[in-house]
């Protein structure tokens, strides 16, 4: 598993590595005002290509570059009906909470599952390969948590519809 | 060795140093510069000069008239002038305003050669160019504004105080003439132009894969420009013989310059250390890097693409964490692992977006230049230690 | 009372601002003629693959490949190319032992190690389409990496002579 799965973090890690060179850019359409750029997509020079990273068709990172600003979004991979339901439970868990993770937006890009905003800012107040980390460690882990959850989802409603069965039989 | 201040926590937007090099003005991610004072091995805050009210983009401290200007992008600029206080007699900076006429943030500020002039550059698409005004005890600007088509990224003057080169975000290098008829001689023919009224341009360039021009750079004749941009190359112009030098790197963006020599080069960027680009009008190559990051690091760690990038996220501050939540550890026995890998292997721990010659041993010659970086590191780096470089990625960031 | 106004991005016309057209020059070729040295290239890629002479066939490949996003007109058949070059592209890629590959890498030149990055990423956009497999391409990108650097990769970002 984790070695199929290397490749695809390896070239995530290397994309994101290349797209966080941020500097401190002044809108130029807005008076003094400093905004992320691509969020605003309102000066085209200052926007770079976006690039995508997939593994399959249900796995893949678009990665946004622009010149004080980066989105991140991911697809995570959804097999069934259990695995489309936790994943949006967690997402949304995740989302509600954005503040805590200080780089998650608060609403995903169309077409993907979660959605990373990373600004000049916290690449000057926090070490870039640690950002860089901490993604690749999200897109790690959250694949291995909703398996889990899953698991123990399937393992819960065994549990229920045997106990629930006995007090039938007996 | 290099020699190593460590500033402050927050960035270092900024930094300028004066004539003989006992005093530093720099500017903290803030809305205020600051004066420090060298005091053996230490930088002592001697005077906050406030006057701007948005983040400070740039300074330039001018060396022999001993005035500074800071521009900043609540789009002003100042000029600041050591005067007596009218009151106590002690000497202490004022501020001058300057009317830019701009309406967007200032980005980059430069005092031309004979310090009779500066340039700002900006968010508006345009370049200011300001000369004193003596009647109204301000300083005065002239608009270069064709044909820039968005924000200009730096400036830099050509020996002969009239031209002038800008790299801006639409991609293009260029060279402009910024004759001012009150305050300029006529100037003499070079190899970018003769008649060169203001506004004349005398040359656009472009990196073959695009990127935004974050420095532009003259020779210390001013026969050849440098710009780096944001495709990973540097660009070396001859505007006699046709011919323009791009190197590419395998590394991040370069976003600042400065010639040590007719012949060399010290830039740095992204990849946090200064790298040596050396050459003529033969060629140019990369010569090699001034922060030996081998030598410092007795332990080797693998190459971007080893096994162990993805196993090594176990370590550390997660594991920390994961103790705590699924075994109920208090998490001390994590910190010590923690440590290892949040020191990058350069002097510099984040991007450096200041160079600037530091020391001269002749003319145009720089021995030393000194390096700012978004680490809130001051570093003085000899130019003639370069070592070459060991890998062909930047040691800095995929390890 | 009609509000609609409000709404009307009024920075796009200012005279000033760079359209997507300016941010880079157009591929002078015809289309037509893109397309007639599209299958031609094709061609010759066949018969260096049947030599095994990989880097020879990577490098008819990527230079001088078509770029720049598809005006309207030319469009239909601006895609038929740009499917063609990234079709036998991936024969190439496929049919490399992926122990070669390094060394495939290492005898191209700096442009085609650019542009050949530039079809990797394409090749991921557009998953499940024909016969892109991502391991593949995802195998090639950390190769190219490894020799061509994070540098590269920049340059896939800024270049606007999109393939």
């Amino acid at each position: 598993m984790s070695n199929v799965l290397r490749p695809y973090l390896a070239a995530v890690r290397s994309t994101l590595t290349a797209a966080l060179t941020l500097d401190n850019f002044a809108s130029q359409v807005v008076e003094r005002h400093n905004l992320p750029e691509v969020e605003a997509g309102t000066s085209k020079e200052v926007l770079l290509n976006p690039l995508t990273i997939s593994r399959n068709e249900n796995e893949r990172v678009l990665i946004e570059p622009s010149v004080n600003s980066i989105r991140l979004s991911i697809s995570i991979k959804q097999a069934d009906e259990i695995e489309r339901i936790l994943c949006n439970k967690f997402t949304r868990f995740m989302m509600q909470r954005a503040e805590s993770f200080i780089v998650l937006r608060r609403k995903p890009v169309p077409g993907y599952d979660i959605s990373f905003l990373i600004t000049n800012t916290h690449t000057e107040t926090m070490l870039k390969h640690k950002i860089v980390d901490f993604i690749i460690q999200f897109m790690e882990e959250v694949d291995k948590e909703i398996s889990e959850m899953k698991l123990s989802l399937n393992a819960r409603a065994r549990i229920v519809a045997e106990s629930y069965l006995t007090a039938l039989q007996g | 060795m290099p020699e190593v201040f460590s500033l402050s926590q927050s960035p270092i937007t900024s930094h300028s140093f004066n004539a003989d090099r006992s005093q530093l003005a720099v500017s903290l991610n803030s809305n205020d510069a600051q004066i420090l004072t060298r005091q053996g091995n230490e930088w002592v805050p001697e005077v906050t000069l406030s006057e701007h009210d948005k983040l400070i983009t740039s300074i330039d401290w001018a060396p022999s008239s001993n005035r500074i200007v800071t521009c900043s992008q609540d789009r002003n600029a100042y000029v600041w002038q050591e005067q007596p206080d009218p009151e106590t007699g002690r000497l202490v900076w004022k501020p001058t305003l300057v009317l830019l006429r701009i309406n967007r943030a200032a980005t980059y500020v430069k005092w031309s050669p004979r310090e009779d002039k500066f340039a700002v550059a900006s968010g508006a698409r345009a370049i200011a160019i300001c000369s004193f005004d003596p009647e109204n005890n301000w300083w005065v600007s002239k608009l270069l504004k064709k044909p820039i088509r968005s924000t200009v990224l730096s400036v830099d003057w050509h020996p002969n105080n009239v031209l002038l080169a800008a790299g801006s975000a639409d991609m293009k290098a260029r060279v402009f003439s910024a004759y001012i008829k009150e305050v300029d001689e006529r100037p003499s023919p070079t190899v970018w132009g003769s008649k060169l009224p203001f506004n004349t341009i005398c040359g656009e360039y472009a990196s073959p894969a695009g990127g935004w021009v974050h420095t532009v750079g003259f020779s210390p004749s001013g026969d050849v420009l440098a710009f780096a941009s944001h495709d990973s190359s540097i660009n070396i112009v001859y505007p006699g013989g046709p011919a323009i030098y791009n190197i590419r790197m395998p590394t991040l963006p370069l976003v600042s310059l400065t010639w040590t020599a007719e012949d060399t080069i010290v830039a740095a960027g992204h990849d946090c250390r200064p790298l040596v680009f050396s050459g003529s009008e033969a060629g140019w190559q990369e010569a090699g890097t001034l922060d030996d990051a081998t030598s410092k690091s007795a332990e080797s760690r693998s190459a971007f693409g080893g096994n162990s990038s993805v196993g090594r996220l176990k370590a550390g501050a997660f594991a920390t964490f994961r103790d705590a939540d699924s075994r109920g550890q208090s998490g001390i026995s994590g910190q010590t692992s923690a440590s290892g890998d949040t020191k990058l292997h350069t002097i510099h721990q984040n991007t450096i977006t200041n160079v600037r010659p530091y020391e001269y041993s002749g003319a145009g010659v720089v021995s030393k230049v000194s390096t700012s970086g978004v680490d809130g590191n001051l570093v003085i780096w000899d130019v003639n230690a370069v070592s070459a470089l060991t890998s062909r990625l930047g040691a800095a960031h995929l390890r | 009372m009609d509000t609609a106004f409000r709404k009307i991005n009024i920075d796009i016309y200012d005279e000033d601002v760079l359209q997507d057209s300016e941010l880079y020059e157009a591929d002078p070729r015809d289309p037509a003629e893109v397309l007639e040295d599209a299958k031609q290239r094709a061609g010759m890629v066949r018969s260096l693959l049947a030599k095994n002479d990989i880097p020879a066939a990577l490098t008819v490949v990527l230079e001088n490949a078509p770029y720049g996003p598809n005006v309207d007109d030319a469009k239909a058949r601006i895609l038929v190319v740009d499917i063609m070059t990234l079709q036998t592209l991936l024969t190439i890629l496929n049919t490399t032992k992926s122990a070669d590959i390094p060394g495939v890498i290492k005898s191209l030149s700096l442009d085609t190690q650019d542009t050949l990055m530039k079809y990797l990423y394409k090749g991921m956009a557009m998953p499940g389409w024909g016969d892109v497999s991502g391991s593949v391409l995802l195998g090639w990108h950390e190769k190219l990496t490894e020799v061509a650097g994070v540098g590269c990769i920049v340059r896939t970002m800024t270049d606007r002579r999109i393939v």
